[in-house]
């Protein structure tokens, strides 16, 4: 009989192969994240009187909050500030609202995972995808509503897309990473739903980024915070009618790259060991 | 003898915060070969749930070695713990079918037979959460039996539902027993682990205490209990 050995021998020995000896191919993979996605967002709207409508409410309720706070009672100079902070909120509820629901989805499927060998990236990419499905209707929704007001600038919608794709590579590499160190600590979700409050501050969701005063600050924040970028670079579209600025779209994917690798490589090293941190809990 | 799968000496503890750990399994030895069905008996926290998962990949042993034969594929037969209450059996089933690797053409027209076998009626529409003890396993077992798996792993699948679906679960998993298949049965109905194992061992703390042919391991294991009361 072969002796003993440590976890650390057995992963570097057999990490591989083991991967691969999951069942489904990538093909099955993906449909199984839209399956599992799909039937959430069913069995969500089910469980409210108002349904699939809540994906139209509540961020309208948001922005009505905000909005009451901000102009009515702040009076913020911001000019069509109502449309200047549905683009942002828009954009941060998506990121923040992903990232969250794919930090406890690995949690939340535990039933699935006792049952199953099976890849976890799967549960929190199926939160995402969840995520991507709502604010396709959102969006479209907040389109309609800029081009009845005649508030919107559509020249260059289709950038629209490449940076829908970015802020997917960010949220799936900032979701990925947030389910994996909720698996090893619960306590990481406070950290989580903290550190959303915190984007929310910082990012420029309410207030505009380029008003601030010393350009290198307005700098640091644009290249340390994604967001801010990301936001940015929506109302540069929608709102302004120009094309965001190609250095800070560059650092933006690179970023957004990095982390989903660093997601990516992590859930490759911890694969075999997520079940067992979960199910023994 | 083709072994389809071979555990060397596989230990695995949790972790149970405080700096302290539960030996859930310690030092398994067992090879499984085409054509076995292997009975698993023992107490609550014996380690019998935790056996199967490591042999279904679901869990990782801390120390030692699990070998599956090339392209062998072992699945878990649960009571649907992956359930999700607000989606109807049909959607469930459908799940489940995508999860053992169906693609989405082929898990689609594996319904019709699932409600067939499930004898649910309407119900199999309903939400999941409107279901009985009984329906669920009901739904678990039709959705579980088109697993094409080489080793089933069978963790108490059998001993829900009323006597008629048992019946029909026995003998519908009987005839998918072929030869070229393992089975690992687990359950506290020593009645069933006779008529479905030829061999059984033994769970006690983590570790097999006593192993061999089904009826002389069940005689062992009974009168253990009865002297341990």
């Amino acid at each position: 009989m072969a002796p003993s050995f440590s976890i650390t021998r057995y992963n570097q020995q057999h990490l591989l192969p083991y991967l691969l000896e999951f069942q489904l191919t990538t093909i099955q993979y993906l449909t199984l994240i839209d399956t599992l996605a799909r039937f959430h967002l069913r069995g969500e709207a089910r469980q409210f009187y108002l349904g699939y409508f809540w994906w139209l409410l509540e961020p309208a309720l948001y922005i009505a909050v905000f909005y009451a706070v901000f102009q009515l009672l702040l009076d913020s100079r911001q000019p069509d500030y109502l449309y200047f902070l549905a683009v942002g909120k828009l954009t941060f509820i998506w990121f923040s609202k992903s990232v969250v629901q794919a930090s406890f989805s690995i949690e939340t499927n535990r039933g699935l995972l006792s049952q199953v060998a099976i890849r976890k990236e799967v549960f929190p990419l199926a939160a995402i995808q969840q995520g991507f499905y709502r604010q396709l209707v959102v969006l479209s929704f907040l389109l309609v509503l800029l081009f009845l007001s005649g508030k919107g600038q559509f020249h260059y919608w289709f950038w629209l897309l490449p940076l829908m794709f970015v802020q997917m590579l960010l949220i799936s590499g900032v979701g990925l990473l947030a389910a994996l160190v909720v698996c090893w600590h619960k306590d990481f979700q406070h950290l989580i739903q903290l550190g959303m409050m915190f984007l929310l501050f910082v990012s420029g969701v309410f207030w505009d980024v380029n008003a601030v005063a010393d350009a290198d600050v307005r700098r640091w924040l644009l290249l340390l915070n994604p967001l801010a970028t990301l936001i940015d670079a929506y109302r540069q579209i929608l709102l302004f009618g120009s094309l965001p600025k190609t250095d800070l779209m560059s650092v933006l994917l690179c970023q957004s790259l990095l982390l989903l690798s660093i997601a990516v490589g992590a859930y490759r090293i911890f694969q075999s060991r997520i079940a067992v941190r979960v199910l023994s809990r | 003898m083709t072994h389809l799968l071979t555990l060397d000496n596989v230990s695995l503890s949790f972790d149970m915060g405080a700096n302290s750990r539960y030996d859930a399994l310690s030092g398994i030895r067992l090879q499984i070969a085409a054509g076995d069905r292997v009975g698993v008996v023992g107490a609550n926290g014996s380690g019998k749930s935790t056996l199967l998962k490591i042999m279904a990949k679901i869990f990782e042993p801390e120390t030692g070695h699990v070998e599956w034969a090339p392209n062998v594929t072992a699945s878990l037969l649960t009571l649907g713990l992956g359930f999700r209450p607000d989606l109807s059996g049909r959607d469930n089933a459908y799940l489940s079918c995508l999860l053992m690797g169906l693609s989405s053409k082929a898990a689609s027209s594996c319904l019709d037979e699932i409600e067939s076998f499930c004898e649910l009626g309407s119900f199999f529409d309903q939400p999941v959460k409107f279901y009985s003890t009984g329906m669920r396993a009901r739904l678990a077992f039709g959705s579980a039996l088109l697993n094409q798996s080489q080793v089933l792993l069978i963790d108490e699948v059998l001993s829900v539902g009323d006597s008629v679906f048992r019946e029909k679960a026995r003998q519908a998993l009987e005839e998918r027993l072929s030869p070229e298949r393992a089975a690992i049965i687990v359950s506290h109905n020593l009645g069933q682990i006779s008529s479905l194992a030829d061999t059984a061992i033994v769970m006690e703390r983590g570790e097999i205490s006593a192993s061999g042919a089904v009826d002389d391991v069940l005689n062992v294991y009974q009168r253990s209990t009865v002297s341990s009361r």
